[in-house]
Protein backbone atom coordinates (compact mmCIF):
# COMPACT_ATOMS: atom_id res chain seq x y z
CA UNK A 1 0.00 0.00 0.00
CA UNK A 2 1.57 3.59 -1.36
CA UNK A 3 0.18 6.55 0.16
CA UNK A 4 0.82 10.10 -1.50
CA UNK A 5 -0.28 13.44 -0.31
CA UNK A 6 -0.95 15.61 -2.72
CA UNK A 7 -1.81 19.92 -2.59
CA UNK A 8 -0.48 20.23 1.23
CA UNK A 9 -1.01 21.18 3.24
CA UNK A 10 -4.15 23.31 2.79
CA UNK A 11 -6.10 21.06 0.25
CA UNK A 12 -4.96 17.88 0.77
CA UNK A 13 -5.71 14.91 -0.63
CA UNK A 14 -4.23 11.21 -0.14
CA UNK A 15 -3.59 8.60 -3.48
CA UNK A 16 -3.88 5.53 -1.79
CA UNK A 17 -2.29 2.58 -4.78
CA UNK A 18 -3.10 -0.66 -3.64
CA UNK A 19 -1.63 -3.92 -5.31
CA UNK A 20 -3.88 -6.73 -6.24
CA UNK A 21 -5.79 -8.21 -2.87
CA UNK A 22 -4.50 -5.68 -1.04
CA UNK A 23 -7.24 -4.12 1.46
CA UNK A 24 -7.25 -0.36 2.56
CA UNK A 25 -9.88 0.53 5.76
CA UNK A 26 -10.80 3.96 5.72
CA UNK A 27 -13.23 6.19 7.69
CA UNK A 28 -16.83 6.59 6.29
CA UNK A 29 -17.42 9.18 3.45
CA UNK A 30 -13.64 9.95 3.03
CA UNK A 31 -13.28 8.02 -0.58
CA UNK A 32 -13.60 11.35 -3.21
CA UNK A 33 -12.36 8.52 -6.07
CA UNK A 34 -10.99 5.76 -7.18
CA UNK A 35 -10.66 3.03 -10.05
CA UNK A 36 -13.24 0.88 -11.17
CA UNK A 37 -11.40 -2.04 -10.07
CA UNK A 38 -11.81 -1.33 -6.34
CA UNK A 39 -14.08 -3.41 -4.40
CA UNK A 40 -16.20 -1.64 -2.10
CA UNK A 41 -17.95 -3.17 1.25
CA UNK A 42 -19.05 -1.71 4.59
CA UNK A 43 -18.85 -3.08 7.69
CA UNK A 44 -19.08 -2.20 11.42
CA UNK A 45 -15.72 -3.26 12.14
CA UNK A 46 -12.55 -5.01 11.09
CA UNK A 47 -13.93 -7.52 8.14
CA UNK A 48 -14.08 -11.41 9.79
CA UNK A 49 -14.05 -9.51 13.89
CA UNK A 50 -16.97 -7.96 13.43
CA UNK A 51 -18.58 -7.24 16.88
CA UNK A 52 -21.55 -4.64 17.55
CA UNK A 53 -19.99 -3.68 20.77
CA UNK A 54 -17.49 -2.44 19.10
CA UNK A 55 -19.44 -0.55 16.77
CA UNK A 56 -21.82 1.03 19.31
CA UNK A 57 -18.05 2.19 20.92
CA UNK A 58 -17.03 4.05 17.90
CA UNK A 59 -20.15 5.63 17.33
CA UNK A 60 -20.39 6.86 21.19
CA UNK A 61 -16.80 8.38 19.67
CA UNK A 62 -18.39 10.34 17.30
CA UNK A 63 -17.44 8.51 14.44
CA UNK A 64 -19.23 6.52 11.96
CA UNK A 65 -20.38 3.20 12.71
CA UNK A 66 -19.51 1.72 9.85
CA UNK A 67 -15.94 1.40 7.89
CA UNK A 68 -15.42 1.11 4.80
CA UNK A 69 -12.92 -1.33 3.05
CA UNK A 70 -11.27 -1.02 -0.69
CA UNK A 71 -9.99 -3.58 -2.12
CA UNK A 72 -8.47 -3.95 -4.97
CA UNK A 73 -9.19 -6.90 -7.68
CA UNK A 74 -7.11 -8.56 -10.24
CA UNK A 75 -4.77 -5.00 -11.02
CA UNK A 76 -3.48 -2.30 -9.42
CA UNK A 77 -6.53 0.19 -7.98
CA UNK A 78 -6.16 3.49 -6.54
CA UNK A 79 -8.13 5.18 -3.93
CA UNK A 80 -8.22 8.99 -3.70
CA UNK A 81 -9.40 10.13 -0.11
CA UNK A 82 -10.05 13.51 1.31
CA UNK A 83 -11.72 15.38 4.48
CA UNK A 84 -14.60 17.76 4.81
CA UNK A 85 -12.22 20.30 6.67
CA UNK A 86 -9.24 22.30 5.04
CA UNK A 87 -5.97 21.04 6.43
CA UNK A 88 -2.84 18.20 6.24
CA UNK A 89 -3.02 14.84 6.38
CA UNK A 90 0.07 12.62 7.41
CA UNK A 91 1.46 9.17 7.32
CA UNK A 92 2.42 7.35 9.88
CA UNK A 93 4.20 3.64 10.45
CA UNK A 94 3.83 1.87 12.70
CA UNK A 95 5.72 -1.05 13.97
CA UNK A 96 3.87 -3.41 16.37
CA UNK A 97 2.83 -0.12 18.49
CA UNK A 98 -0.16 1.46 19.35
CA UNK A 99 -1.15 5.18 17.90
CA UNK A 100 -3.84 6.75 19.58
CA UNK A 101 -6.11 8.79 17.01
CA UNK A 102 -8.44 11.67 17.77
CA UNK A 103 -11.73 10.21 16.31
CA UNK A 104 -12.05 12.78 13.83
CA UNK A 105 -8.36 12.70 12.79
CA UNK A 106 -9.02 8.65 11.73
CA UNK A 107 -8.52 8.59 7.82
CA UNK A 108 -7.23 5.23 6.76
CA UNK A 109 -5.00 2.53 7.98
CA UNK A 110 -3.80 -0.76 6.33
CA UNK A 111 -5.73 -3.67 6.78
CA UNK A 112 -3.04 -5.60 9.44
CA UNK A 113 -3.82 -2.29 11.43
CA UNK A 114 -6.38 -3.33 14.19
CA UNK A 115 -9.02 -0.67 14.93
CA UNK A 116 -10.43 -0.21 18.67
CA UNK A 117 -11.82 2.42 20.43
CA UNK A 118 -9.89 2.41 23.67
CA UNK A 119 -12.24 3.27 26.62
CA UNK A 120 -10.73 6.57 28.69
CA UNK A 121 -12.88 6.34 31.26
CA UNK A 122 -15.66 8.75 32.33
CA UNK A 123 -12.98 11.64 32.27
CA UNK A 124 -13.11 11.62 28.60
CA UNK A 125 -16.93 11.53 28.45
CA UNK A 126 -17.31 14.72 31.27
CA UNK A 127 -15.08 16.53 29.25
CA UNK A 128 -17.66 18.14 27.54
CA UNK A 129 -15.46 18.55 24.27
CA UNK A 130 -15.51 14.87 22.45
CA UNK A 131 -12.52 13.40 23.35
CA UNK A 132 -12.46 10.01 22.07
CA UNK A 133 -10.10 8.11 20.84
CA UNK A 134 -9.14 5.25 18.34
CA UNK A 135 -6.86 3.14 19.12
CA UNK A 136 -4.63 1.92 16.15
CA UNK A 137 -2.56 -1.13 16.89
CA UNK A 138 -0.16 -3.48 14.87
CA UNK A 139 2.21 -2.75 12.09
CA UNK A 140 1.34 -1.11 9.05
CA UNK A 141 0.63 2.59 7.64
CA UNK A 142 -1.71 4.65 9.32
CA UNK A 143 -3.18 7.93 7.52
CA UNK A 144 -4.19 10.78 10.17
CA UNK A 145 -5.99 14.29 9.09
CA UNK A 146 -5.91 17.44 10.79
CA UNK A 147 -7.90 20.67 10.47
CA UNK A 148 -5.10 23.31 9.49
CA UNK A 149 -1.39 22.26 9.98
CA UNK A 150 0.27 19.39 11.83
CA UNK A 151 3.05 19.40 13.95
CA UNK A 152 4.80 16.75 16.69
CA UNK A 153 5.80 17.85 20.58
CA UNK A 154 7.79 15.52 21.79
CA UNK A 155 6.82 14.80 25.16
CA UNK A 156 9.44 13.96 27.79
CA UNK A 157 7.85 14.53 31.32
CA UNK A 158 4.79 16.52 31.26
CA UNK A 159 3.26 18.77 28.44
CA UNK A 160 -0.55 20.41 28.27
CA UNK A 161 -2.53 20.36 24.65
CA UNK A 162 -6.02 22.00 24.67
CA UNK A 163 -8.52 18.77 23.65
CA UNK A 164 -9.65 20.22 20.48
CA UNK A 165 -5.89 20.46 18.97
CA UNK A 166 -5.02 16.72 19.53
CA UNK A 167 -4.61 15.01 16.75
CA UNK A 168 -2.80 11.83 17.63
CA UNK A 169 -0.49 10.50 20.35
CA UNK A 170 1.68 7.51 21.36
CA UNK A 171 0.49 4.94 23.51
CA UNK A 172 3.59 4.94 25.67
CA UNK A 173 1.73 8.97 26.98
CA UNK A 174 -0.47 8.65 29.70
CA UNK A 175 -2.67 11.32 30.32
CA UNK A 176 -5.26 13.51 32.64
CA UNK A 177 -7.92 15.76 31.52
CA UNK A 178 -7.71 18.92 33.88
CA UNK A 179 -8.67 22.45 33.87
CA UNK A 180 -6.03 25.12 31.95
CA UNK A 181 -6.67 27.62 35.26
CA UNK A 182 -5.68 27.57 38.64
CA UNK A 183 -9.74 27.15 39.18
CA UNK A 184 -12.40 26.11 36.75
CA UNK A 185 -13.46 28.94 36.83
CA UNK A 186 -10.79 30.62 35.43
CA UNK A 187 -10.34 27.95 32.89
CA UNK A 188 -13.82 28.57 31.87
CA UNK A 189 -13.98 32.11 32.17
CA UNK A 190 -10.80 32.00 29.99
CA UNK A 191 -12.52 29.88 27.13
CA UNK A 192 -10.24 27.44 27.88
CA UNK A 193 -12.26 24.29 29.38
CA UNK A 194 -10.53 21.33 29.46
CA UNK A 195 -7.01 20.28 28.64
CA UNK A 196 -4.73 17.18 28.22
CA UNK A 197 -1.99 17.29 30.55
CA UNK A 198 0.49 14.10 28.97
CA UNK A 199 2.93 12.96 30.89
CA UNK A 200 5.80 9.93 29.85
CA UNK A 201 8.04 9.93 26.79
CA UNK A 202 6.59 9.96 23.56
CA UNK A 203 4.90 12.27 20.55
CA UNK A 204 1.65 14.28 20.49
CA UNK A 205 0.91 15.55 17.53
CA UNK A 206 -1.22 18.41 17.26
CA UNK A 207 -3.62 20.73 15.19
CA UNK A 208 -2.99 24.18 13.81
CA UNK A 209 -7.19 24.75 14.62
CA UNK A 210 -9.63 23.44 17.00
CA UNK A 211 -12.56 22.42 15.13
CA UNK A 212 -14.66 23.21 17.68
CA UNK A 213 -13.88 26.87 17.96
CA UNK A 214 -13.92 27.27 14.01
CA UNK A 215 -18.09 25.21 14.08
CA UNK A 216 -19.17 27.59 17.55
CA UNK A 217 -17.63 30.58 15.91
CA UNK A 218 -20.03 29.72 12.13
CA UNK A 219 -22.80 28.55 13.93
CA UNK A 220 -23.57 32.32 15.20
CA UNK A 221 -24.74 32.74 11.47
CA UNK A 222 -26.37 29.93 10.81
CA UNK A 223 -30.28 29.51 10.98
CA UNK A 224 -31.33 27.35 14.02
CA UNK A 225 -32.37 23.95 13.11
CA UNK B 1 -2.42 63.97 -5.52
CA UNK B 2 -1.23 66.49 -7.83
CA UNK B 3 -3.64 66.99 -10.46
CA UNK B 4 -2.15 66.91 -13.90
CA UNK B 5 -0.86 63.77 -13.50
CA UNK B 6 -2.86 61.90 -16.36
CA UNK B 7 -2.04 60.98 -19.71
CA UNK B 8 -3.75 59.76 -22.67
CA UNK B 9 -2.74 56.87 -24.50
CA UNK B 10 -3.96 55.55 -27.76
CA UNK B 11 -4.54 52.09 -27.73
CA UNK B 12 -3.91 51.64 -32.10
CA UNK B 13 -7.55 50.47 -31.93
CA UNK B 14 -9.81 52.14 -34.63
CA UNK B 15 -13.85 51.28 -34.68
CA UNK B 16 -13.86 51.90 -37.85
CA UNK B 17 -10.71 50.64 -39.30
CA UNK B 18 -11.86 51.11 -43.05
CA UNK B 19 -12.25 55.12 -42.10
CA UNK B 20 -8.69 55.67 -41.29
CA UNK B 21 -8.28 58.97 -43.54
CA UNK B 22 -11.35 60.17 -42.11
CA UNK B 23 -10.23 59.74 -38.86
CA UNK B 24 -6.23 60.67 -39.13
CA UNK B 25 -7.71 63.93 -40.58
CA UNK B 26 -9.86 64.53 -37.83
CA UNK B 27 -7.03 63.61 -35.61
CA UNK B 28 -4.27 65.92 -37.54
CA UNK B 29 -6.45 68.75 -37.20
CA UNK B 30 -7.47 68.62 -33.60
CA UNK B 31 -3.34 68.02 -32.92
CA UNK B 32 -2.16 70.89 -35.25
CA UNK B 33 -0.19 67.99 -37.64
CA UNK B 34 -0.37 66.91 -40.84
CA UNK B 35 -2.74 63.94 -41.55
CA UNK B 36 0.01 61.60 -42.30
CA UNK B 37 1.57 61.87 -39.59
CA UNK B 38 -1.42 61.88 -37.45
CA UNK B 39 -1.78 57.95 -39.71
CA UNK B 40 1.13 57.07 -38.71
CA UNK B 41 0.26 57.99 -34.55
CA UNK B 42 -3.00 55.94 -35.18
CA UNK B 43 -1.84 52.64 -36.68
CA UNK B 44 1.59 52.36 -34.55
CA UNK B 45 -0.07 50.82 -31.28
CA UNK B 46 -0.39 51.71 -27.86
CA UNK B 47 1.27 55.31 -28.00
CA UNK B 48 0.76 58.23 -25.50
CA UNK B 49 -0.45 61.23 -27.05
CA UNK B 50 -0.54 63.47 -23.91
CA UNK B 51 1.26 63.97 -21.08
CA UNK B 52 0.78 65.40 -17.22
CA UNK B 53 -2.61 66.80 -17.81
CA UNK B 54 -5.07 67.33 -15.23
CA UNK B 55 -8.16 64.98 -15.73
CA UNK B 56 -11.01 66.95 -17.17
CA UNK B 57 -8.67 68.04 -19.82
CA UNK B 58 -7.88 64.33 -20.01
CA UNK B 59 -11.71 63.14 -19.89
CA UNK B 60 -12.24 65.72 -22.57
CA UNK B 61 -9.83 64.41 -24.84
CA UNK B 62 -10.81 60.99 -24.22
CA UNK B 63 -14.37 62.25 -25.43
CA UNK B 64 -13.63 63.42 -28.79
CA UNK B 65 -11.43 60.52 -29.59
CA UNK B 66 -14.44 58.17 -28.49
CA UNK B 67 -16.24 60.13 -31.06
CA UNK B 68 -13.89 59.56 -34.06
CA UNK B 69 -14.03 56.40 -33.15
CA UNK B 70 -10.17 55.86 -31.84
CA UNK B 71 -9.82 54.04 -28.75
CA UNK B 72 -7.78 55.83 -26.09
CA UNK B 73 -7.04 55.39 -22.59
CA UNK B 74 -6.30 57.88 -19.89
CA UNK B 75 -3.95 56.72 -17.30
CA UNK B 76 -2.11 58.21 -14.12
CA UNK B 77 1.57 58.43 -14.44
CA UNK B 78 2.21 55.51 -12.68
CA UNK B 79 0.18 53.30 -14.07
CA UNK B 80 1.40 54.28 -17.51
CA UNK B 81 5.40 53.65 -15.94
CA UNK B 82 4.34 50.55 -14.75
CA UNK B 83 2.50 49.94 -18.14
CA UNK B 84 5.82 50.38 -19.83
CA UNK B 85 7.94 48.39 -17.98
CA UNK B 86 5.76 46.06 -18.42
CA UNK B 87 6.16 46.44 -22.37
CA UNK B 88 9.51 46.50 -22.66
CA UNK B 89 9.78 43.09 -19.88
CA UNK B 90 7.19 41.36 -22.55
CA UNK B 91 9.14 42.19 -25.34
CA UNK B 92 12.20 40.53 -23.87
CA UNK B 93 10.44 37.58 -23.47
CA UNK B 94 8.87 37.75 -26.76
CA UNK B 95 12.35 38.19 -28.37
CA UNK B 96 13.97 35.38 -26.17
CA UNK B 97 12.36 32.29 -28.07
CA UNK B 98 14.57 29.79 -25.82
CA UNK B 99 12.27 30.87 -22.59
CA UNK B 100 10.06 28.03 -22.20
CA UNK B 101 7.37 27.64 -20.43
CA UNK B 102 7.51 25.12 -17.48
CA UNK B 103 5.71 22.08 -19.37
CA UNK B 104 4.64 19.74 -16.49
CA UNK B 105 2.26 22.13 -14.76
CA UNK B 106 -0.80 21.96 -17.08
CA UNK B 107 -1.73 25.13 -15.48
CA UNK B 108 0.31 28.60 -16.01
CA UNK B 109 0.80 30.50 -13.61
CA UNK B 110 1.96 33.63 -15.59
CA UNK B 111 0.88 35.88 -18.40
CA UNK B 112 0.50 33.56 -21.22
CA UNK B 113 1.73 35.34 -23.97
CA UNK B 114 -0.67 34.33 -27.37
CA UNK B 115 1.75 32.23 -29.07
CA UNK B 116 1.11 29.27 -26.07
CA UNK B 117 -2.71 29.35 -27.27
CA UNK B 118 -4.56 31.72 -29.25
CA UNK B 119 -7.35 32.83 -26.61
CA UNK B 120 -6.70 35.91 -24.52
CA UNK B 121 -3.96 36.78 -21.73
CA UNK B 122 -4.48 35.95 -18.54
CA UNK B 123 -2.40 35.67 -14.68
CA UNK B 124 -3.78 33.22 -12.10
CA UNK B 125 -2.45 34.28 -8.88
CA UNK B 126 -3.18 32.77 -5.70
CA UNK B 127 -2.39 29.28 -6.61
CA UNK B 128 -3.77 26.07 -5.07
CA UNK B 129 -5.58 27.56 -2.25
CA UNK B 130 -6.92 30.89 -3.22
CA UNK B 131 -6.25 31.31 -6.76
CA UNK B 132 -8.06 34.10 -8.90
CA UNK B 133 -7.41 35.27 -12.22
CA UNK B 134 -6.98 38.95 -13.68
CA UNK B 135 -7.89 38.74 -17.74
CA UNK B 136 -6.34 41.17 -20.04
CA UNK B 137 -9.30 42.16 -22.35
CA UNK B 138 -8.27 43.98 -25.46
CA UNK B 139 -10.36 46.82 -26.33
CA UNK B 140 -13.62 45.87 -27.37
CA UNK B 141 -13.67 42.22 -26.43
CA UNK B 142 -16.05 41.01 -24.11
CA UNK B 143 -16.00 38.27 -21.07
CA UNK B 144 -18.53 35.96 -19.26
CA UNK B 145 -18.24 35.75 -16.23
CA UNK B 146 -20.03 33.74 -13.52
CA UNK B 147 -22.33 36.67 -11.39
CA UNK B 148 -20.60 38.13 -8.55
CA UNK B 149 -17.87 36.70 -8.97
CA UNK B 150 -15.84 40.23 -10.23
CA UNK B 151 -13.48 41.19 -8.17
CA UNK B 152 -11.43 44.31 -9.44
CA UNK B 153 -11.16 45.81 -12.72
CA UNK B 154 -10.41 48.78 -14.79
CA UNK B 155 -12.89 51.63 -14.59
CA UNK B 156 -13.53 51.53 -18.89
CA UNK B 157 -14.99 47.85 -18.49
CA UNK B 158 -18.55 47.87 -18.66
CA UNK B 159 -21.20 45.28 -17.50
CA UNK B 160 -23.93 44.04 -18.66
CA UNK B 161 -26.25 41.33 -17.38
CA UNK B 162 -27.44 38.76 -19.32
CA UNK B 163 -30.16 35.72 -18.77
CA UNK B 164 -28.31 32.77 -20.17
CA UNK B 165 -28.71 29.28 -19.01
CA UNK B 166 -32.44 29.62 -18.77
CA UNK B 167 -35.25 28.38 -16.14
CA UNK B 168 -32.47 25.87 -15.57
CA UNK B 169 -30.51 27.22 -13.28
CA UNK B 170 -33.42 29.13 -11.39
CA UNK B 171 -34.04 25.20 -10.61
CA UNK B 172 -30.45 24.53 -9.27
CA UNK B 173 -30.79 27.13 -7.18
CA UNK B 174 -27.29 28.29 -9.27
CA UNK B 175 -27.64 31.99 -9.72
CA UNK B 176 -29.35 32.25 -13.30
CA UNK B 177 -26.72 35.23 -14.39
CA UNK B 178 -23.51 35.44 -16.04
CA UNK B 179 -22.48 39.02 -16.57
CA UNK B 180 -21.00 40.10 -19.63
CA UNK B 181 -17.83 42.81 -19.35
CA UNK B 182 -16.47 44.46 -22.06
CA UNK B 183 -13.43 46.89 -22.35
CA UNK B 184 -15.04 49.58 -24.29
CA UNK B 185 -12.74 52.31 -24.45
CA UNK B 186 -9.39 50.15 -25.18
CA UNK B 187 -7.99 47.78 -23.50
CA UNK B 188 -8.00 46.72 -19.56
CA UNK B 189 -8.08 43.91 -17.46
CA UNK B 190 -10.42 42.83 -15.06
CA UNK B 191 -10.06 40.21 -11.54
CA UNK B 192 -12.24 37.48 -11.13
CA UNK B 193 -12.32 35.85 -8.15
CA UNK B 194 -14.93 32.87 -7.12
CA UNK B 195 -16.97 32.10 -4.55
CA UNK B 196 -15.13 28.99 -2.96
CA UNK B 197 -11.37 29.00 -2.22
CA UNK B 198 -9.61 26.74 -4.12
CA UNK B 199 -7.22 26.03 -7.16
CA UNK B 200 -8.67 27.41 -10.76
CA UNK B 201 -7.91 25.95 -14.08
CA UNK B 202 -7.90 27.27 -17.71
CA UNK B 203 -8.75 25.56 -20.82
CA UNK B 204 -8.92 26.54 -24.32
CA UNK B 205 -11.78 24.84 -26.09
CA UNK B 206 -10.73 24.03 -29.68
CA UNK B 207 -14.25 23.24 -30.86
CA UNK B 208 -14.51 20.90 -28.09
CA UNK B 209 -16.88 20.28 -25.49
CA UNK B 210 -16.22 20.31 -22.14
CA UNK B 211 -19.31 19.78 -19.26
CA UNK B 212 -18.50 21.34 -15.64
CA UNK B 213 -20.36 20.53 -12.33
CA UNK B 214 -22.79 23.49 -11.74
CA UNK B 215 -21.15 26.00 -9.64
CA UNK B 216 -17.48 25.42 -11.25
CA UNK B 217 -17.90 27.96 -14.29
CA UNK B 218 -15.98 30.81 -13.67
CA UNK B 219 -15.64 33.13 -16.64
CA UNK B 220 -15.50 32.37 -21.16
CA UNK B 221 -14.56 33.89 -24.15
CA UNK B 222 -17.40 35.32 -25.16
CA UNK B 223 -17.27 32.36 -28.69
CA UNK B 224 -17.92 29.66 -26.14
CA UNK B 225 -21.21 28.66 -25.66
CA UNK B 226 -22.39 27.82 -22.21
CA UNK B 227 -25.29 26.09 -21.59
CA UNK B 228 -27.36 24.12 -18.98
CA UNK B 229 -27.66 20.55 -19.75
CA UNK B 230 -30.60 18.92 -17.65
CA UNK B 231 -29.34 15.30 -16.55
CA UNK B 232 -32.30 13.54 -16.51
CA UNK B 233 -34.05 12.39 -13.32
CA UNK B 234 -31.73 9.32 -12.41
CA UNK B 235 -28.52 10.91 -12.88
CA UNK B 236 -29.47 13.96 -11.59
CA UNK B 237 -31.79 13.25 -8.50
CA UNK B 238 -29.97 10.18 -7.31
CA UNK B 239 -26.80 11.92 -7.89
CA UNK B 240 -27.83 14.51 -4.75
CA UNK B 241 -26.15 17.18 -5.73
CA UNK B 242 -27.24 19.09 -9.07
CA UNK B 243 -29.67 18.48 -11.78
CA UNK B 244 -27.76 20.39 -14.40
CA UNK B 245 -24.39 20.30 -15.59
CA UNK B 246 -23.00 23.35 -17.75
CA UNK B 247 -21.90 22.35 -21.11
CA UNK B 248 -19.06 24.75 -22.39
CA UNK B 249 -18.75 24.23 -26.38
CA UNK B 250 -16.82 26.35 -29.01
CA UNK B 251 -13.62 27.85 -29.60
CA UNK B 252 -12.12 29.93 -26.65
CA UNK B 253 -11.03 30.07 -23.65
CA UNK B 254 -12.87 28.87 -20.38
CA UNK B 255 -11.72 28.66 -16.74
CA UNK B 256 -13.29 26.60 -14.04
CA UNK B 257 -12.48 26.36 -10.46
CA UNK B 258 -12.68 24.35 -7.60
CA UNK B 259 -13.21 23.79 -3.43
CA UNK B 260 -10.15 22.18 -2.60
CA UNK B 261 -7.35 21.22 -5.07
CA UNK B 262 -8.12 20.24 -8.75
CA UNK B 263 -7.09 16.78 -9.55
CA UNK B 264 -6.50 15.89 -13.46
CA UNK B 265 -7.66 12.02 -14.23
CA UNK B 266 -7.35 10.34 -17.33
CA UNK B 267 -9.77 8.29 -17.69
CA UNK B 268 -8.24 5.29 -19.89
CA UNK B 269 -11.72 2.78 -19.65
CA UNK B 270 -13.42 3.27 -16.19
CA UNK B 271 -13.03 5.56 -13.30
CA UNK B 272 -15.87 6.21 -10.06
CA UNK B 273 -15.87 9.42 -8.20
CA UNK B 274 -17.67 11.14 -5.93
CA UNK B 275 -20.95 12.98 -6.75
CA UNK B 276 -19.69 15.87 -4.70
CA UNK B 277 -16.13 15.77 -5.74
CA UNK B 278 -16.19 16.25 -9.39
CA UNK B 279 -15.58 19.94 -11.05
CA UNK B 280 -15.40 19.09 -15.10
CA UNK B 281 -15.02 16.32 -17.45
CA UNK B 282 -14.27 15.70 -21.37
CA UNK B 283 -17.32 14.87 -23.66
CA UNK B 284 -16.69 11.43 -25.15
CA UNK B 285 -16.65 10.20 -21.32
CA UNK B 286 -19.69 8.38 -20.50
CA UNK B 287 -21.10 8.25 -17.00
CA UNK B 288 -23.87 7.00 -14.82
CA UNK B 289 -25.11 7.61 -11.28
CA UNK B 290 -24.36 4.29 -9.28
CA UNK B 291 -23.75 2.90 -5.78
CA UNK B 292 -20.60 1.88 -4.19
CA UNK B 293 -20.42 -1.72 -3.50
CA UNK B 294 -24.13 -3.45 -1.79
CA UNK B 295 -26.98 -2.04 -0.51
CA UNK B 296 -25.40 -1.85 2.94
CA UNK B 297 -22.53 0.58 1.88
CA UNK B 298 -25.30 2.31 -0.24
CA UNK B 299 -26.72 3.47 3.34
CA UNK B 300 -24.22 3.19 5.49
CA UNK B 301 -20.85 3.39 3.55
CA UNK B 302 -20.98 7.44 3.74
CA UNK B 303 -20.22 7.32 0.36
CA UNK B 304 -24.03 7.67 -0.97
CA UNK B 305 -24.18 7.82 -4.94
CA UNK B 306 -21.17 7.73 -7.13
CA UNK B 307 -20.58 8.61 -10.33
CA UNK B 308 -18.85 5.96 -12.70
CA UNK B 309 -17.18 7.40 -15.44
CA UNK B 310 -16.79 5.18 -18.82
CA UNK B 311 -14.91 5.57 -21.78
CA UNK B 312 -11.26 7.62 -22.39
CA UNK B 313 -10.91 11.40 -21.44
CA UNK B 314 -10.55 13.57 -18.78
CA UNK B 315 -12.47 14.07 -15.28
CA UNK B 316 -11.05 16.79 -12.83
CA UNK B 317 -11.64 15.96 -9.50
CA UNK B 318 -11.86 18.56 -6.59
CA UNK B 319 -10.12 17.47 -2.77
CA UNK B 320 -12.67 18.82 -0.69
CA UNK B 321 -16.87 18.89 -1.35
CA UNK B 322 -19.31 22.04 -0.21
CA UNK B 323 -21.55 19.65 0.67
CA UNK B 324 -19.50 17.94 3.17
CA UNK B 325 -18.41 20.88 4.91
CA UNK B 326 -22.37 22.13 4.88
CA UNK B 327 -22.92 18.42 6.53
CA UNK B 328 -20.10 19.01 9.03
CA UNK B 329 -20.63 23.04 9.87
CA UNK B 330 -24.97 21.66 10.52
CA UNK B 331 -23.86 20.17 13.57
CA UNK B 332 -23.10 23.81 14.76
CA UNK B 333 -26.30 25.16 13.81
CA UNK B 334 -28.00 26.42 17.00
CA UNK B 335 -30.89 24.61 18.10
CA UNK B 336 -34.19 26.41 17.84
CA UNK B 337 -35.47 27.46 21.55
CA UNK B 338 -38.66 26.15 22.17
CA UNK B 339 -41.42 28.82 23.00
Amino acid sequence: MEIQLLHRPGNTAAKVTLNPTEVCTAESGAMIAMSNNINVTTTTHKRGKGSILKAVKRMVAGESLFINHFEAQNTTGEVWLGTALAGDMEVMTLDNETLVVQGSSFLACEHAIEIDLGWQGFKSILSGERVFWVHLKGSGKVLISSFGAIYPIHVDGEYIVDTGHIVAFNETLDFTITKAGKSWLHSFLGGEGLVCKFHGKGTVWCQSHNPSSFGAMLGGDLRSR
Amino acid sequence: MQDNQYHVTLTGKIADATNIEHASAQFARLFKTTPEVAMQTLQKGPVTIKRNVDQATAIKIRNVLDKLGIGCRILTADEADAEARAATQNLSVNNNTSVKKDSSSPISDTFESPTDHPGLQFKIEGKPDYSFVTVQLPANQTLKVEASAMATMDTHIEMKTKLKGGLGRFVTGESIFINEFTAAHGPGEIGIAPGAPGDMMHVYLNDEVLYLQNSAFVASAMSVNIETKWQGFTKGFFSGENLFLIRASGKGDLWFNSYGAIIEIDVQDNYVVDTGNIVAFTEHLDYKISKVGGYKSLFFSGEGFVCRFSGKGKVWIQTRGVDAFAWWAHAYRPARSSG
